[in-house]
């Protein structure tokens, strides 16, 4: 689904930020992406969204190559993303159900067809009863979830997260792991960004930590004396794969 | 093909609403437009009008020759004479001294201060005077026929009525590139005007615009209702500039009827003129359209560059 081979990626006046990355992630996985501030988790998530290109290296999704896709196709292949940002970048001048049909207005889907994807995403995040009300008048956990119906609407096959969480306390942030659980439950790839270590120690997913632009860990957790042993060695089979 | 008819039709809805939305300033920006669409129509219609005048004046030349005070009756009679060889001369009739002065004082019996004037005058101050009317009426032929009348002895003036004629279209074509040049540089401040106003649109929007490409919609897309934005400010804008036209016309017609009829002449501005009616609506949409178009590329760019900040390391 995704393939990363020999990335490295350097900004015009800086060092590189990543260096020879390779990875693979399967279609229906659930992977985190962990590192510290500046380790290179957005510049990673960025070229998985084709929202950068690599400096050298391959990036391979849904087998194209993003550095020979034209400028013009590059829209096409972001429709296969649902995006989901930390400050959830949601539109403050409409209301929810507006919020939410934007991808759907993209992707040129309209009239009941949409209303009907539009109520079965707020359905999904537990918001079909605000349909009406404006993003500002939500908390901050159920602007989150509202970010996540608009990221879904459009029956996306990858879930790019990027620290869903950060700005959450833990019952709120629960809740948004739940969601991103059931949708991995039913064949959406996640990849989520995250410095939140307890956040996902309980997991029994594969994290990709990143250290200076390297990817230094390529297995699950193994810190956790509680994680499951046969998990973690599907996990190992998985990488080597 | 319906795909693409409606993503049209719904950014056209979506432009409809928001100046909906916003109806005082769209209002505004489509009077600004009409109203530097209609300050050179008028200007042309003005100079339209005056030019088909003097066309139809020119055809009317007339040379007046008038000869010197001293003239005897047989020098008279030998210019009369060279007229009649002269193959350029359609026709021509003698009105002599005593004639001119009587035509005066009849004309003049109406004001009472004019005939005091001439009977003060005493004696008769008129030459006598040939009117000639000239075969061709092209400038060239009439200034030469003018030249040889001049020369003939005792020949006092010889005058070519369309003198002034001429300095007037002379005039008409100087006025016309002035408004060839006040046209193009209200066309300039129009394009700046509707690219600003598009340009602020796209900064209240930028949000939008911002989410939208990172959800995967094209430039088009993105594009689209903008342009739709501008073409239709031209649009309104233009329809605005016909109105005024019309308006303005009728109440001066009201005038030159007046005035015309003092001429006992016809003379009325054209109200309906079609083809500039057109002209100044697609103007006006074309350069709503090329208005909007520089400014959503150049905001484009600049949205495509900050977009990238959009995941926090």
């Amino acid at each position: 689904m995704i393939k990363f081979d020999q990335v490295t990626k350097r900004y015009p006046g800086s060092d590189e930020v990543l260096k020879n990355v390779n990875l693979h992630i399967e279609a229906g996985e659930f992977v985190f992406v962990t590192g510290h501030s500046g380790a290179g988790k957005s510049t990673l998530l960025k070229l998985i969204a084709a929202i950068e290109r690599p400096t050298s290296g391959t990036v391979l999704i849904a087998n194209q190559n993003v550095s020979q896709l034209k400028s013009s196709a590059i829209p096409f292949l972001r429709r296969r993303f649902g995006l989901i940002f930390q400050d959830h970048k949601l539109l403050y001048d409409r209301n929810c159900f507006e919020n939410v049909i934007l991808p759907l207005r993209i992707n040129g889907v309209s009239g009941n067809e949409a209303a009907k994807r539009v109520r079965a995403a707020l359905d999904k995040v537990g918001l079909l009863h605000k349909e009406k009300a404006m993003p500002i008048t939500l908390s901050g956990g159920e602007q989150q979830r509202l970010a996540i119906a608009r990221a879904v609407v459009s029956r996306p096959s990858i879930l790019i997260a990027d620290e869903p969480t950060g700005n959450l306390d833990a019952s709120y942030a629960a809740d948004i792991m739940a969601i991103f659980y059931a949708f991995n439950q039913v064949g959406v790839t996640v990849i989520m960004a995250t410095h939140d270590a307890l956040g996902m120690s309980a997991t029994q997913n594969r994290v990709l930590h990143l250290d200076q632009g390297k990817l230094t860990q390529h297995t699950p957790t193994l810190t956790d004396p509680k994680q499951d042993i046969g998990q973690s060695e599907s996990n190992i089979e998985k990488i080597a794969s | 093909m319906s795909h693409w008819l409606n993503h049209q039709l719904q950014a056209i809805k979506l432009v409809l609403s928001r100046m909906r939305a916003n109806l005082l300033s769209s209002f505004m920006i489509c009077l600004v437009v009409g109203v530097a669409m209609c300050l050179p129509s008028l200007f042309y219609i003005g100079v339209d009008h005056l030019s088909k005048l003097t066309d139809h004046m020119q055809n009317e030349t007339e040379i007046s020759l008038f000869l010197k005070l001293d003239v005897s009756h047989d020098t008279i009679s030998e210019i009369d004479a060279l007229l009649a060889k002269n193959p350029a001369i359609k026709q021509y009739h003698l009105v002599t001294k005593d004639e001119a002065w009587q035509q005066l004082q009849e004309k003049s019996k109406s004001s009472p201060a004019v005939s005091d004037a001439i009977n003060q005058l005493g004696k008769n101050p008129l030459p006598d005077a040939f009117f000639i009317q000239a075969k061709s009426v092209a400038p060239d032929d009439l200034a030469s026929l003018k030249a040889s009348l001049q020369s003939i002895p005792g020949v006092e003036q010889a005058l070519l009525n369309t003198d002034w004629a001429k300095r007037l279209a002379t005039l008409i074509t100087l006025s016309k590139k002035l408004i060839l040049f006040i046209t193009i540089l209200l066309a300039i401040v129009l394009l700046v005007i509707i690219g600003n106003t598009v340009r602020m649109q796209i900064l209240t929007q930028q949000d939008e615009i911002e989410v939208s490409y990172l959800i995967g919609a094209t430039s088009s897309f993105i594009r689209t209702p903008f342009l739709y934005a501008g073409i239709l400010y031209g649009l309104f804008g233009g329809l605005f500039a016909v109105l005024m036209i019309l308006g303005i016309t009728q109440i001066f017609n009201y005038s030159i009827t007046d005035l015309s009829n003092l001429y006992s002449s016809d003379f009325r501005l054209t109200l309906f003129n079609g083809s500039l009616f057109l002209a100044v609506i697609s103007a006006a949409i074309l350069i709503g359209w090329l208005g909007s178009y520089l400014a959503v590329t150049h905001a484009i760019t600049s949205i495509t560059q900050l977009q990238k900040m959009v995941f926090h390391d």
